[in-house]
């Protein structure tokens, strides 16, 4: 481990990817249930019949995944390269 | 700076979840601070465990009702379309805490934020069952036994019961709380309620009892950034070197000065107040959430030595420097005023908001159609939202193109308070007075007994083109 990383406590690195991504995607949840009406997405698609609730919560979850594989590329480039 | 980083490679192998940190025990305070923050502790607590009780006109006064895709706010209903009401809000909330920063420092972090609020009542629930710091640090120490296992015990019950508590109500907050606790009370919560009450609860248990001052320092971005709206005017919280150094211990009415002593005492109680684990005497630091419980313990101190007061103090670098101090700095000007203007131009237009929403979707089966007399046809299906409290009837128009038919009913159109209401209709024009494959069209729609509502929507007509 780099001497960067080793002096970042655990929970900071920890925090570091999750955290950021956690904020972004309740941001972008907002921004997008804001524009598209779930119920009305899956009307036009076809789909099983969750509440709006439901579909907000995963539509989250799915926004916080895709921000945290972001963050966690994002700390793997900031790792040094080996020779 | 070297030494702590030195202390945090030190401890590195350790690799603990929440480590490399010793758990402090905040000593509790008693002034004019510590009141001002309980003050504060409680009536944000009750806003936010009350605030979803209040009832207005029949229904819940504030509810954010994300099924229903509708903000209530006492008289006002906010809809998808208002969203740039809430981003301005934000905005302004914006504007406001950089101001308090710039002239007060982190009051929002010593008094109103979340973060401090919860784990103050969290810190008030641990003194009640496992006693003071003391005897809290004694019981860390010791071994297991039952009685530690009971308190230990208690506590987390307790924790944990506050904090289901807490998740319902956010809960509440976005769903009606009287329906809500029916349906709690009869076990048929769906389960993404349950689900979101779960993890509001759990995010609470875990940031005011476990992670405390760690979501200051590694979580919060304010807390990075605060340093750049302070000046040397901001009141910041501050160890005054010149009079307290050297500091050492001492017999009370001993002649301190004589015995080439300043007036810190050293006894600690500054350090052992602090939520975040902090020695205010080495200078500010980012750790520091101005909370003043240091000042309040020290003033305590003070005044039982019989020395003067506000040895730690709320002050400005300047004023510790003995330079002049000024409060309208060009900075302060700044942020007021766009303050006043964005509050202004909210305020302005929500007041001149109309209460109504059209949205134009072409038939998206054919471009066009021609009819048996020639005419070029459109399909169009129009979802009219009336956002007033009351029920309203529609006059539609469109214009865009001379001779334009409007195949539509003649009594308008009837759309009930706060619902949407589909409707479609054909538009014909005769090919000769089309110039392009698109033109546009402008819908008017207005309320048949309210000239104020009002409003005009583009739209798109297409048709073959002749040249």
């Amino acid at each position: 481990m780099s001497e960067t990383s080793k002096s970042v406590p655990k929970i900071q690195r920890i925090v570091a990817i999750l955290w950021p991504s956690f904020v972004v995607s309740g941001i972008a949840t907002i921004l997008f249930f804001t524009l598209f009406d779930p119920v009305e997405i899956i009307a036009c698609i076809g789909g099983s019949d969750i509440s709006r609730m439901g579909y907000y919560s995963i539509g989250f979850f799915m926004f916080w995944l895709l921000t945290s594989l972001n963050s966690v590329l994002t700390c793997y480039f900031l790792k040094p390269c080996s020779k | 700076m070297t030494e702590k980083n030195t202390q945090d490679v030190e401890m590195t192998p350790l690799e603990e979840v929440y480590a490399k940190r010793k758990k402090i025990f905040p000593r509790q305070v008693t002034g004019i601070f510590a009141s001002l923050r309980f003050s504060g502790v409680m009536i944000l607590l009750g806003i936010y465990y009350l605030g979803p009780l209040l009832q207005w006109n029949g229904r819940q006064a504030i509810l954010f009702d994300l099924p229903a895709r509708k903000f209530y706010i006492f008289e006002w209903i906010f809809w998808p379309q208002d969203f740039i009401y809430l981003a301005a809000l934000l905005i302004i909330a914006a504007i406001a805490l950089f101001l308090v920063t710039a002239l007060a420092g982190r009051v929002w972090c010593g008094y109103a934020c979340p973060q401090t609020v919860w784990t103050e009542a969290f810190l008030w629930i641990e003194r009640k069952v496992e006693g003071s710091r003391a005897s809290q640090i004694k019981l860390d120490k010791a071994g297991w036994s039952w009685a530690k296992f009971r308190l230990k015990f208690t506590k987390h019950f307790i924790w944990l019961s506050f904090s289901l508590l807490t998740g319902f109500v956010f809960v509440g907050w976005f769903t009606p709380i009287a329906e809500l606790s029916e349906r709690t009370l009869s076990l048929e919560l769906g389960p993404w309620e349950i689900f979101w009450v779960l993890f509001y609860g759990f995010a609470t248990y875990g940031n005011a009892g476990w992670m405390r001052e760690q979501v200051c320092m590694y979580m919060c971005p304010y807390a990075r950034f605060q340093s750049a709206m302070f000046d040397k005017n901001t009141l910041v919280i501050s160890y005054d070197e010149k009079r307290g150094e050297p500091r050492g211990s001492r017999k009370k009415g001993s002649d301190y000065i004589a015995e080439g002593k300043g007036a810190c005492v050293d006894c600690s109680l500054c350090v052992q107040v602090c939520p975040t684990g902090i020695d205010i005497r080495d200078g500010l630091q980012y750790q520091c959430i101005g909370c003043a419980a240091c000042v309040d313990v020290c003033n305590e101190v003070m005044e039982k030595m019989g020395y003067e007061k506000n040895l730690v103090s709320y002050t400005t670098e300047n004023a510790l420097d003995g330079k002049k101090e000024s409060f309208f700095r060009p900075r302060v000007i700044i942020y007021v005023v766009l303050l006043a203007v964005s509050t202004l131009a909210l305020l302005a237009s929500i007041a001149q908001r109309v209460p109504l929403g059209l949205d134009i979707i072409r038939d998206r089966s054919s471009l066009y159609r021609e009819t048996d007399e020639g005419m070029i046809e459109n399909v169009y299906t129009l979802k009219v939202m009336n956002m007033d409290l009351k029920d309203h009837r529609y006059s539609l128009a469109v214009g865009g193109v001379e001779g334009l038919l409007v195949k539509k009913p003649n009594k308008g159109i009837l759309v009930e308070a706060g619902t949407v209401v589909t409707y479609p209709i054909r538009i014909q024009v005769n090919p000769e007075y089309l110039k392009a494959a698109s033109t546009k069209l402008i819908f008017y729609l207005n309320a048949i007994d309210d000239d104020a509502i009002s409003i005009e929507v583009g739209g798109r007509f297409l048709g073959p083109v002749f040249n």
